[in-house]
């Protein structure tokens, strides 16, 4: 048996279908734009932190060490602070590794391995990987071989991380300005239903209704107008993730260091399902006070 | 049943509206409430059901000041009245069925109960084939009759009306009061405003008159 509430909210919507696909769409429009910028940020950010954990410092050296010179400059390194790991690159396999990363492989034919130089790859402790650090041990690393091309992307990739960030304080004021915009137009919207069924709700107080048992069913159909809007919106969002953003984005992303790009996880997705209820709801609400009255 | 003691009220400071009614009316009785336009009668039954408050005086309804009461109480107190405008006030998107089974909804009684005593209440103003329709698609006659077996199907103890036959033609008018007087024959305290003499002459019955916001006349008693 279906509770009265739910009944009547169901009857509402379909009495007043125009209203209903209006209050829906722009739900659902409002919480496609914000779950696109929600599932673009977290893919940024998913995509920053893995960078930083790469974040290394190398020294290139364009004549390869003679002998042992190789291991005990590798241990000298090792043991300077803030240094977990050093790694020795050849030339054959810095050439190797190139091949790997190119699509075609065959640009490099033709090439010799000598054309590349040999490097250090020092590997930082996790504290150790802001740029100050670095600037710090560079010097360091610099005086045991002097002769190095020392190399680093962290200035890049603070300008990347502080891209990401100028990004999220975009996204929360255009968030913000759409929420409100779209709870106005809820608010209106259902407003325009109750305008249409005044007298209605002056007789349901007249019978000896309460206000709960004349809001209940309006709550009830903004918050199921919310709620569809949001799924709407997470089934465009995610017919677009899949036909559109994984192609193109993914292989972009991928290109610039093997990243692949993820859907929104199930707690954003409850996340949007839960602003769509709270924007039908507070929609309603706000509307609803004006409309019923009681007493004198 | 019902007691007014010195109740004014007042919609400018200059026009009252009512000025010191005091009144009683016993239980099961069927009172007109007569006066020409203007002379408060819709005033004095808005206090009744409390869609005003009385600027000075006290209301007793069954022995409850009804002035004092907070607005989360007038729904309690109206749900033991009928009332019945002239306007009819049926909820049009509605079927007669749903218009007089909201009441008991209201109420929360129970769907058989509500499908029981909704079909007796439309049988008694005998529009039981008219139940599926919706309100504009009756007469006025009919509807005014839909109008009092929603105010009847939760067995009113107290039954207001407010000109419930202004807009119905003579013939309709009697079978209007006709109901009327089935309900305060079962016991229920009717209390009527009109301003046509024609229908107090035909049902006689205690006649208290209202003229300028004060009570006048109280005869037949």
């Amino acid at each position: 048996m279906i509770p009265y509430p739910i009944l009547r909210a169901l009857r509402n919507m379909k009495q007043s279908p125009f209203l209903c696909v209006a209050t829906v769409g722009t739900v659902a429009a409002t919480l496609t734009i914000l779950a696109l910028f929600v599932l673009i940020l977290i893919n940024l950010q998913a995509l920053t932190g893995r960078w930083s954990q790469d974040v290394q410092v190398r020294a290139y050296l364009d004549n390869p060490l003679k002998g042992s010179e190789t291991k005990e400059k590798a241990d000298a390194l090792k043991k300077l602070e803030g240094v977990e790991d050093v790694v020795f690159v050849s030339r054959e396999k810095a050439y190797s590794r190139m091949r790997q990363r190119l699509e075609s492989a065959d640009l490099l034919d033709g090439l010799s391995p000598e054309v590349l130089p040999v490097s250090f790859e020092i590997a930082l402790e996790d504290e150790r990987r802001s740029r100050r650090s670095i600037e710090a041990l560079v010097p360091q690393i610099q005086s045991l071989l002097p002769e190095a091309d020392i190399r680093y992307g962290q200035q890049w990739l603070e300008r990347f991380e502080s891209f990401v960030r100028m990004f999220s304080a975009g996204a929360l004021v255009l968030g913000s300005f759409l929420l409100f915009a779209t709870l106005f137009i809820v608010s209106n919207t259902i407003r325009l239903t109750l305008y249409a069924r005044k007298d209605e709700l002056d007789i349901m107080a007249l019978v000896g209704a309460t206000p709960f048992f004349i809001k209940a069913p309006f709550l009830l159909e903004g918050a199921l107008q919310g709620a569809l809007g949001a799924i709407l919106s997470l089934a465009g969002v995610f017919a677009l993730f899949h036909g559109v953003f994984r192609e193109g984005l993914g292989s972009l992303l991928f290109s610039v260091g093997s990243y692949e790009i993820h859907y929104l996880p199930g707690n954003y997705q409850l996340a949007i399902l839960g602003s769509g209820v709270l924007l039908g709801l507070f929609g309603s609400l706000s509307s609803l006070r004006k409309f019923v009255r009681i007493g004198p | 049943m019902i007691r007014l003691y010195d109740v004014s009220k007042h919609y400018r400071s200059d026009a009252a509206a009512l000025e010191g009614i005091s009144l009683h009316i016993d239980k099961g009785e069927f009172v007109y409430l007569t006066g020409p336009s203007g002379a408060g009668k819709s005033t004095l039954l808005k206090l009744l059901f409390c869609a005003e408050r009385p600027d000075r005086g006290q209301i007793l309804v069954k022995g409850r000041n009804i002035t004092r009461l907070k607005p989360r109480e007038i729904p309690h107190l109206r749900r033991t009245m009928g009332i019945v405008f002239q306007d009819y006030k049926l909820m049009t998107s509605r079927t007669v069925f749903e218009n007089v089974a909201f009441p008991l909804e209201v109420q929360g009684k129970k769907r058989i109960e509500i499908g029981k005593r909704v079909y007796q209440a439309i049988r008694e103003v005998g529009l039981e084939e008219r139940m599926s329709r919706f309100p504009l698609e009756l007469s006025g006659g009919e509807q005014q009759r839909i109008a009092i077996a929603r105010a009847l199907v939760v067995g009113p103890d107290i039954l207001l009306a407010d000109e419930p036959t202004g807009n119905l033609d003579p013939g309709v008018t009697l079978e209007i009061m006709e109901l009327f007087k089935r309900a305060n024959a079962r016991g229920t305290t009717v209390m009527l405003a009109t301003h046509s003499q024609e229908m107090i002459q035909r049902m006689p019955r205690r006649v208290l008159t209202l003229k300028g916001g004060r009570l006048t006349g109280d005869e037949g008693s």
